[in-house]
């Protein structure tokens, strides 16, 4: 940084201010300060003296503009002197832009202000809710208009949303639940043990995977790796004017976009948690018989007696819901993104967070449901 | 003065896979003026632009900006050298998340943090000098039209008082009416700021009004360099296409016609 001088003479003429140095917007924050420092009173005159400046921008004119309008209001005699052309046509420059009308920033009341933040959020999550309902209510319709007219369904972008958001999730939800199934039996077989009843561990991997934990995890897992995509796709697909031009040329966005990923996810989630379930099986299998000793033929035969039709249904008929909603849930957020990348980035994030609260929510309700009719 | 070179490239090649984009491109840029670059669609105007501002590394060759090689530096000589610079982007590229006044402040801050009331003040002053009301300071880009957005950029990029504006079709997407206002600005700022402008274009009208030369980017390298009346006789198909087509005719008479 180059170093800067100010030096204030009072004489009889009245007052000379020497400024040295460079005068741009690297030292602007250093001059501010110094030529705030200098208090001038009415009919004063004023000197300020630029001969020592060298490297000079517009923000150095703004400064010196800044000063004297200062001074000037004051009542004091404002010149400045040895100035050279160049200086002077950006200080006019510079002035000519001035639009800093004295603005006074309109005083709010605190509690009125959080109590409008309060409402608008209010009204803001029930048009948000409305607007979810109004989408749903669409794709709905989408759903019958397909089923009657099935050459509107778009075979191809299903085909390519089976890959993406099945065959492409086989690995991570796979070693996922392998994973969890050996958790769940390494947890399980401490407790057990003190009672010596090492064999029940089947009874709780197979019961709490198979029922409950298979789909649910894989539809969290789903719902970050596939709905968040659904939303950032459609999303920027969005802020591109894809939709609209999509729509210009007679194409529906609800057929081409959001029907197949609906469906996709509709027939996938029951695969997927399938496999979850069998893989949360098999991480159980292996560490109880590492762990416990229970051969494989045990297991199995355990298995068989422990798990019903009902209770392999009960995992089953969850999954397409789930499915349903990650699918509902990601294109509505994609649809609702507009402005900018910052948008996108919301949206993603509320879909994630919106599905897999829904998820969880409506798997409680199943479980109400199914204690009820006693499955 | 005619000689103060204040951009120099020799040498440049660039290429991509097997496609070769420049090859020995020579050019010099004179310290303040207004130099614009016209070439054919994919003859890598972008490119270069790219290149002098060290978003690309090229191949081979010299690009120097005020003596110094743009490729050869350290972090913090690079960052410094970006404050002696500043660009437009076609759309603007303003952040999307802040508001126009805050797009303004960005590098002000990351250069010259200093006081907000000042910083305010200077980000006022520089939004008022490319045309726009105080109003729009406090407005998010999306709520722009794509005029407003460009004055912006201008804003953005003339916030540190660069040696250099670099403008990417500054006039591209404007209405004819917005276009000349532009070119206007751009000229009257350059004229009291003193700044240089390297400034890619299509627009004939912009060429004729506020060039001071044009270099001609065609089969990947400056054909030559010239104030744009002495282009006309330039014996290059693409040339005499360009300039001696029925738009560039067009452009030619308006300015006449406005100069009497």
């Amino acid at each position: 940084m180059t170093e800067i001088t100010l030096k204030d003479n009072h004489n009889d003429n009245g007052r000379s201010i020497l400024l040295k140095g460079d005068m741009t917007i690297i030292t602007a924050n250093n001059w501010r300060s110094k030529l705030n420092d200098i208090a001038v009173s009415n009919n004063q005159p004023v000197i300020i003296n630029m001969k020592g400046v060298r490297n000079f921008d517009t923000t150095g004119a703004w400064l010196i503009y800044s000063t004297k309008k200062r001074m000037e209001k004051v009542g004091a005699n404002v010149t400045i002197g040895d100035v050279t052309e160049k200086q002077t046509a950006l200080i006019l420059h510079v002035g000519s832009y001035d639009t800093a009308t004295e603005k006074t920033a309109p005083t709010k009341n605190k509690w009125l202000q959080s109590l409008a933040t309060m409402g608008a959020s209010a009204i803001a999550l029930f048009e948000k809710i409305s607007r979810l309902l109004e989408f749903l209510g669409v794709v709905v319709l989408g759903f019958i208009g397909s089923i009657r007219h099935p050459g509107r369904i778009r075979w191809n972008a299903m085909t390519t949303q089976f890959e993406e958001i099945g065959l492409k999730a086989l690995p991570i939800v796979g070693l996922l639940s392998f994973l969890i199934g050996l958790v769940l039996v390494q947890q399980g077989a401490v407790e057990l043990k003190q009672f010596g009843a090492e064999v029940f561990v089947v009874d709780l991997v197979g019961i709490s995977t198979i029922r409950e934990l298979g789909v649910l995890i894989c539809a969290i897992m789903v719902a970050g790796r596939s709905g968040s995509a659904f939303t950032a796709q459609i999303g920027s697909m969005k802020l591109e004017e894809e939709v609209d031009a999509m729509q210009t040329i007679g194409l529906d966005p609800i057929d081409v976009l959001i029907m197949p990923r609906v469906f996709a996810l509709f027939i996938l989630m029951p695969l997927l948690g399938f496999y979850a379930s069998m893989m949360s099986l098999a991480g159980g299998a292996l560490l109880s018989y590492i762990q416990l000793g229970i051969p494989l033929d045990t297991f199995i035969e355990r298995l068989r007696d422990v798990i019903t039709v009902k209770t392999f249904l009960v995992g089953i008929l969850k999954a397409p819901v789930f499915g349903v909603i990650i699918a509902v849930v990601g294109c509505f957020e994609g649809m609702q993104v507009e402005g900018g990348a910052q948008s996108v980035g919301e949206h993603t994030t509320a879909s994630v967070v919106a599905s897999i609260f829904l998820v969880i929510v409506s798997d409680a309700f199943f479980a109400v449901f199914f204690t009820a009719i006693d499955w | 003065m005619a000689d103060d070179i204040i951009l120099s490239i020799r040498g440049l090649r660039n290429t991509f896979g097997d496609q070769v984009v420049h090859n020995n491109l020579d050019l010099d840029v004179r310290r303040g003026e207004i130099l614009g670059i016209v070439g054919g669609s994919g003859t890598g105007k972008s490119v270069l632009l790219r290149s002098v501002i060290g978003l690309q590394k090229y191949e081979s060759g010299t690009i120097t900006i005020n003596g110094k090689n743009n490729q050869d530096l350290s972090m913090s000589d690079a960052k410094a050298m970006r404050a002696h610079w500043g660009v437009l982007f076609q759309n603007g590229a303003l952040f999307t998340s802040l508001t126009v006044l805050e797009n303004i402040e960005v590098p002000i801050r990351e250069f010259a943090p200093m006081e907000p009331k000042l910083m305010a003040e200077i980000a006022s002053y520089k939004l008022a000098m490319v045309g726009l009301t105080p109003e729009a300071g406090y407005k998010f880009p999306n709520e722009l039209s794509g005029g407003m957005r460009k004055r912006v950029g201008v804003a953005r990029a003339l916030a540190l008082d660069p040696e250099i504006l670099f403008l990417d079709e500054p006039t591209a997407g404007l209405d004819p009416i917005a276009a000349a206002e532009f070119d206007t600005l751009i000229k009257s700022l350059q004229k009291t700021l003193g700044f240089t402008v390297f400034l890619i274009t299509h627009d004939l009208d912009t060429l004729h009004t506020i060039c001071d030369r044009v270099a001609v980017l065609a089969d990947r390298k400056v054909l030559v360099t010239a104030p744009i009346s002495d282009l006309r006789q330039f014996p290059h198909p693409w040339v005499k296409a360009y300039f001696n087509g029925p738009r560039g005719r067009a452009a030619l008479d308006s300015v006449d016609a406005t100069r009497g």
